[in-house]
């Protein structure tokens, strides 16, 4: 046996070895694009923080606007990653192998740019260590009682949480490209690799971890977005205070994270040409789990106006959600119905779940439909609450704009930069799938070449 | 550091591979290792280690977390009395949203801190002859210590691809 051979790639290290190639004028032109996106929003955040929160449209009754609602749309996009990582490693769906890197990408991606907009939203954001526990000279400390600073204790653990889980899951994979290359790409995936050699001791380790972080990762996606429903619920605003809140937001927040998966991984495997490694079925398979959470989210609904609508016509609940259908803001709120609860149901075909870019038109509408959700819950019940003559509509103003767009910018920019950096798929995992699907009777071949995995 | 002298076999296949170990281990070779791409459970059952400890690193960091969490809350609160909508100052229910989170974060630190650690123990302990091929595919065994002679005829007998003496 040869010293120290160096292993020739396999399908699926070629794969990600060409994602992590010299890009081509195709992902310059979308880093350029999403750049110039994500620098309008740091131009906008530049004269907010300069002139302060004028420049926006909040005001009175209105003090939420398109700022909290990009944070409960970027923190419900992260939650896809960890059901698809964790929830579904634990439920054993083989499915998720293929699909579930490029989801925790979008996790840890989509927390870093929801954590921004409450520091947006802060009016003095050079104070946002107040909302961090830390003895000070005024003996004072933060009310553990707000929903806010609960805010602040579960983003914080999701984001370390997910990167540890992003990471730990990419060891094996960065061990195997790193043996794979050489030069400056050898020591960026040794490093990424954390000593990783694949030994059984190893293994016997890895495995055992990545189940307890599998599931301490599940019980945390549930309550993320708990903790931001009951931001809303424990107030007592019409529209906001309500027990259905927490299941609800979670539902809608896989709704529209599985949805944004899908919007992303149709137009990755056309590009980097990875059909044999995310196969239709894949895509079937989310398709579904869209359909499902839509159905959720669309019985939510009819409960919230079923509740609302029987009580007499003084009830200020009652009265909130007939403004929120027939009101002032009653095309977003159609708008929204349709886009997360019917147009879905078109999933329900199996052609649309087939043909990849109907299924992508699909996924870009509901995401819509999701931010129009926030948008709808937010402003519908501060606009139009219990006192009939503070009563005012809001419209965002061009910061907030630039800030809703640059986070998409910035979002896309952290994606792009990482599939440049981060095996976005599972190696170590396909490996193992691909090998148990070779040999089924114990008689089989270690297939190098990938194929129909699922 | 340089592993113990002993036989290196390369398998294609992971069930060869485990019906090698298991073989090994009944011909009185204690001693067995292997290095792989992916965690083929049959393998890892042939080399019949123990459970890892893990639980041990991630509950006890969860039950930090928790302790963490309840002081916090209930420390600062008891510092700074503010009495907000009439509440007790000591209000359980929203100090267990904290105690949770931080219980998630330290179980998953403290579980990440241990498989760094058993890791690197673990390649020290037990060192495999560096080879990047079983990082990329097919599956390492390595016999260490006994009759290399053997070790080898067992290896082969069992279909492995290459068989080598490690010195």
């Amino acid at each position: 046996m040869s010293p120290n051979p160096r292993p020739s790639p396999t399908r699926l290290e070629r794969a990600v070895l060409a994602m992590h190639g010299r890009p081509g004028p195709g992902y310059l032109l979308l880093l350029a694009l999403c750049g110039g996106l994500a620098a309008w929003g740091a131009y906008a955040f530049y004269r907010l923080f300069t002139q302060g929160l004028q420049l926006t449209g909040l005001g009175r009754p209105v003090g939420w606007g398109n700022l909290i609602c990009n944070f409960v749309f970027w923190v419900g996009i992260a939650h896809c990653g960890t059901l698809i990582s964790a929830i579904l490693f634990l439920f054993r769906a083989r499915f998720r192998t293929a699909v579930y890197r490029v989801a925790e990408m979008m996790t840890v991606f989509a927390v870093m740019t929801a954590g921004l907009f409450p520091v947006f939203h802060l009016g003095r954001p050079w104070l946002a260590y107040w909302l961090m526990p830390y003895p000070n000279q005024r003996g004072l400390w933060i009310n553990f009682r707000s929903p806010l600073v609960w805010d602040v204790f579960a983003v914080s653990t999701y984001l370390t949480v997910s990167v540890v889980f992003l990471l730990v899951g990419a060891a094996p994979d960065a061990a195997a490209l790193r043996d794979a290359t050489t030069g400056l790409r050898r020591r960026l995936y040794a490093l990424l690799a954390f000593g990783w050699r694949g030994t059984d001791e190893q293994w016997r380790h890895y495995t055992r971890a990545y189940l307890f972080l599998a599931g301490f990762a599940t019980p945390l996606v549930v309550s993320v977005h708990s903790v931001v429903s009951w931001d809303f619920a424990v107030s007592l605003l019409p529209g906001w205070h309500s027990s259905l809140f927490p299941p609800y937001f979670v539902a809608g927040a896989i709704l529209s994270g599985v949805a944004m998966v899908i919007t992303i991984l149709v137009p990755l495997r056309r590009a980097f040409h990875l059909e044999d490694i995310i196969t239709p079925h894949h895509l079937d398979m989310l398709s579904r789990l869209v359909v499902l959470t839509s159905l959720i989210v669309g019985y939510a609904y009819l409960t919230e106006f079923g509740l609302a609508l029987p009580q007499p016509a003084s009830d200020p609940e009652r009265a909130t959600f007939l403004y929120r259908a027939t009101g002032h803001y009653a095309p977003f709120f159609w708008t929204m119905v349709t886009c997360n609860c019917v147009l879905p149901l078109l999933l329900l075909a199996r052609r649309v779940r087939r043909a990849a870019w109907a299924l992508v038109a699909v996924c870009v509408l509901i995401n819509v439909g999701m931010w129009l959700e926030r948008w709808v819950i937010i402003v519908t019940s501060l606009s139009h609450d219990r006192l009939p003559f503070a009563w005012r509509t809001y419209a965002p103003r061009w910061p907030e704009w630039a800030l809703t767009f640059g986070a998409l910018g910035w979002f896309f920019l952290l994606f792009l930069v990482g599939l440049k950096v981060l095996p976005p798929i599972s190696i170590a995992e396909m490996k193992e799938a691909q090998a148990h699907a070779a040999a089924p009777s114990g008689t089989g071949t270690l297939a190098v070449e990938v194929s129909h995995v699922a | 550091m340089s592993p113990d002298p002993g036989v290196l076999a390369a398998f294609a296949e992971p069930h060869d591979a485990a019906r090698a170990i298991r073989a090994l281990r009944e011909g009185g070779f204690d001693d067995v290792r292997a290095a792989m791409p992916a965690p083929y459970p049959e393998v890892l059952a042939a080399v019949g280690k123990p459970r890892s400890f893990m639980a041990f690193a991630s509950l006890p960091g969860a039950a930090v977390g928790v302790c963490a969490g309840l002081a916090l809350t209930i420390g600062t609160s008891l510092a700074w009395q503010l009495v907000t909508g009439g509440k007790p100052v000591v209000s359980m229910p929203p100090f267990v949203v904290i105690s949770f989170e931080l219980a998630i974060l330290a179980g998953a630190i403290s579980t990440l801190g241990a498989l760094v650690g058993a890791g690197a123990w673990g390649g020290r302990r037990r060192e495999f002859p560096r080879d990047p091929r079983f990082a990329v595919a097919g599956v390492g065994v390595y016999a260490a210590g006994g009759d290399p002679e053997r070790a080898a005829e067992i290896l082969r007998a069992c279909g492995a691809v290459e068989v080598d003496d490690v010195q």
